[in-house]
C-alpha cells in the first residue's frame, strides 16, 4: 500500500525538479546576469593573459574527460574550474553566477533523465544486471503517465550524473574563454583552419551580438513591465511573469538588432571589407610563457585521467540521446 | 582513444550503412558546388548579408541555450515529445534570416556559423567538424533548396508593387504562400535528427545505441510541431523582412 505522505513526497520531488532550475535561471541569474557571463571584459590575471587556442584545447579536453571517464572526475573538473573564475574581474560575481547556472543544468539534467531512462537501457550502458540496481525511490503506480520508471535507482541517478558533467565541464570551459578573450582573438585562432574570411566575419558579429541580445531583451521586458505587464500578480509568480515578457520580447528584440546590420554592413564596406583578397588580413598572437604553463597543466590532466581509466574509473557510457 | 572525440564506429547494430550517408552528403555537397559556380557563391552576397547571419547566429545561439530550456520546463512531460521549444526558437530564427538575405547558400552558412557559435559558448569543440557538415547540409541545405526552388522569393515577393499585384493574375495570398513554404520547410526538418542523427551519427560519434522504435516514434512526433512553428516561423518570417526590407 502506497502511503499518503510517500505520495507527497514523490509530488514534491517532481515539482522541485521542474521548478528549481527555472527559479535558479529567472530568479537567481536574471537575463543581465547571462550578460555579464559571456561579455568580455578587460583586466590583467593569468586567464586573460592566456591565448584563446589554449582555451579552445581546454574545453576540447575536458569534454573528453568527462566523456571518457567516470562521473566525479566530471564533476571535480566542473568546479575546480568554477573555483578559478575567483581570478576573474569581479570573480565572486561571476563564480555565483556561473554556479548558479551549473546547479541547474545539474537539477535538470538528473530529473530529465533519471526517473525516465528505461533500467534495461542503464543496464547495458553500465554493464551491470538490473537485479543488482539499487532502488533509492518507488513512485506512486499513476507516475508512469509520466513516462517515469517505477523505481528510481542509485544506477539511473549516476547514468545522469554522467550526462549532466559531460555538459557542465563544457559550459563552464565555454564560458571561461568568452569572458577572458575578445571575439578577434577567439576567432583569430580559427582562421589557422582556412576558414573563408566571410564566415569569420559572420562570426566576429556574432560573438560580439550575444551579449547585445540579452541586453534588449532585458530591455524590452523591462519595458513591458513598466508598462503594467503582470503588475497585479503574487511575488512568487514573478519568474513566469519575466518568461511570458520575454516570448512577447522576441520579434521586437529581432528587429531591433536587424536594423543594425545594415549600419554594421555599410561600416564595414566603408573600410572596403572583401574589396580585394590582400585587403583582409589577421595578425596572430604569439604563444607566451603562461600559454606554456597551461599547456603543461592540459597534457597532465590527459595523463592523469589515462591513469584513472586504466585503474578503473573509466566510463565510456554510450550516450543514447 | 580516438580523434576529437569522434570513435568513428560504423559496426552498431541497427545503424544506418555509411555508404548511405555519405552517399547522401557526397551528392548534397556535389550539388551546392554545382550551383555556387553556376551562380557565383557567396561573391552574391553582401556584407550586410553576412551580418544578418552573424546576428542570426547570435540569436539562435541565446535561444537554443539559455531560454528554450527554461521553456521546455513548463511543458507537461507527457507533451516534451512533441514540443522542443530550443529547436523551435532555431527554425523561427532561421527562417527570418532566410526571407532577409534571401540567396541560396544562406541556409548553409547560418546552420555553419550557428555550430561554431554553439561550440563556443556551449558544447565546446569535441566531435567537430561532423556537426558543422552534417546540420549545414541538411537543416542549411533544405533551405537552400526552398530558396532556389521559389527563386529567391523565399517568403513572399519583397519587391516594390508586389503587394499590389499580388492579387491580380491568379497569385497566391502571400501570407499564404508563406505559411505553406514554412510548414514544407519544418516538415523537411523532421528528418535529420531522427535519421540522420539518431540512426547514423550518434553511434558513429559516442557509440550511442541505435533503437529503431524510439527513432521512429521520435519522427512521427517531431512531424505535428515543425509543420506548426514553420507556419509561424514562415508567417514571422514575412513579417520582419517586409519591415526591414525597403
Amino acid at each position: 500500500m502506497y502511503s499518503i505522505l510517500d505520495t507527497v513526497i514523490s509530488w514534491l520531488l517532481f515539482l522541485f525538479g521542474i521548478s528549481i532550475p527555472f527559479y535558479l535561471i529567472l530568479g537567481a541569474i536574471g537575463i543581465a546576469g547571462f550578460r555579464e557571463i559571456t561579455t568580455y571584459e578587460k583586466y590583467d590575471t593569468f586567464y586573460y593573459r592566456l591565448n584563446a587556442s589554449v582555451k579552445i584545447m581546454l574545453s576540447i579536453i575536458i569534454v573528453l574527460i568527462a566523456t571518457f571517464s567516470i562521473w566525479w572526475i566530471g564533476a571535480i573538473i566542473t568546479f575546480g574550474l568554477l573555483a578559478s573564475y575567483k581570478s576573474l574581474k569581479n570573480g565572486w560575481r561571476k563564480m555565483y553566477l556561473a554556479g548558479f547556472l551549473i546547479l541547474s543544468i545539474i537539477v535538470g539534467t538528473v530529473w530529465g533523465y533519471a526517473p525516465y531512462e528505461p533500467l534495461s537501457i542503464v543496464s547495458m550502458a553500465l554493464k551491470t544486471p538490473v537485479s543488482k540496481f539499487t532502488t533509492v525511490w518507488t513512485w506512486p503506480p499513476y507516475f508512469s503517465i509520466l513516462g517515469y520508471e517505477h523505481h528510481l535507482t542509485l544506477q539511473s541517478i549516476y547514468y545522469s550524473l554522467q550526462i549532466s558533467f559531460r555538459f557542465t565541464a563544457a559550459v563552464v570551459a565555454s564560458l571561461l574563454l568568452v569572458m577572458t578573450n575578445t571575439p578577434a582573438q577567439i576567432i583569430k585562432t580559427l582562421s589557422k583552419f582556412k576558414i573563408p574570411d566571410p564566415i569569420i566575419f559572420s562570426l566576429v558579429v556574432a560573438m560580439k551580438t550575444v551579449p547585445a541580445v540579452f541586453d534588449s531583451f532585458d530591455t524590452s521586458i523591462k519595458i513591458s513591465m513598466m508598462r503594467g505587464y503582470g503588475g497585479n500578480k503574487p511575488r512568487f509568480l514573478r519568474p513566469f511573469v519575466v518568461l511570458a515578457a520575454a516570448i512577447g520580447s522576441i520579434v521586437p528584440t529581432m528587429v531591433h538588432l536587424l536594423r543594425g546590420a545594415k549600419d554594421i554592413g555599410i561600416s564595414a564596406d566603408t573600410r572596403a571589407f572583401r574589396a580585394y583578397p590582400s585587403r583582409t588580413y589577421y595578425i596572430m598572437t604569439p604563444f607566451k610563457r603562461e600559454d606554456y604553463i597551461f599547456s603543461g597543466v592540459l597534457v597532465m590532466m590527459v595523463v592523469m585521467t589515462v591513469i584513472a581509466i586504466m585503474v578503473g574509473f573509466g566510463r565510456a557510457i554510450p550516450y543514447l540521446t | 582513444m580516438s580523434f576529437n572525440g569522434i570513435k568513428a564506429d560504423i559496426s552498431v547494430p541497427g545503424m544506418i550503412p555509411w555508404e548511405i550517408v555519405v552517399a547522401y552528403f557526397l551528392i548534397a555537397l556535389g550539388f551546392v558546388i554545382f550551383y555556387s559556380k553556376k551562380s557565383g557563391g557567396l561573391k552574391g552576397f553582401k556584407t550586410v548579408d553576412f551580418v544578418y547571419i552573424g546576428i542570426g547566429a547570435a540569436f539562435t545561439v541565446v535561444w537554443e541555450f539559455f531560454v528554450g530550456p527554461l521553456l521546455d520546463k513548463i511543458v507537461p512531460p507527457g507533451l516534451t515529445a512533441f514540443i522542443g521549444f530550443g529547436f523551435f526558437g532555431r527554425i523561427v530564427v532561421l527562417f527570418v534570416v532566410a526571407g532577409l538575405v534571401r540567396k541560396p547558400g544562406v541556409g548553409m552558412l547560418s546552420l555553419a556559423i550557428f555550430d561554431i557559435l554553439g561550440d563556443i559558448f556551449h558544447y565546446g569543440f569535441s566531435g567537430e567538424p561532423v556537426f558543422v557538415f552534417y546540420e549545414a547540409l541538411t537543416y542549411g541545405l533544405f533551405i537552400d533548396l526552398a530558396i532556389t526552388v521559389r527563386r529567391g522569393n523565399l517568403f513572399g515577393d519583397l519587391r516594390a508593387g508586389s503587394k499590389a499585384s499580388a492579387g491580380k493574375g491568379g497569385r497566391m495570398n502571400p501570407s499564404l504562400a508563406a505559411g505553406i513554404t514554412g510548414a514544407i520547410i519544418g516538415f523537411t526538418w523532421a528528418f535529420p535528427d531522427p535519421f540522420f542523427y539518431s540512426a547514423f551519427f550518434g553511434p558513429f560519434l559516442y557509440g550511442s545505441i541505435v533503437n529503431w522504435q524510439k527513432i521512429l516514434i521520435s519522427f512521427y512526433e517531431a512531424i505535428p510541431g515543425n509543420i506548426i512553428f514553420g507556419i509561424i516561423a514562415g508567417l514571422i518570417a514575412l513579417r520582419v523582412s517586409r519591415v526591414l526590407v525597403q
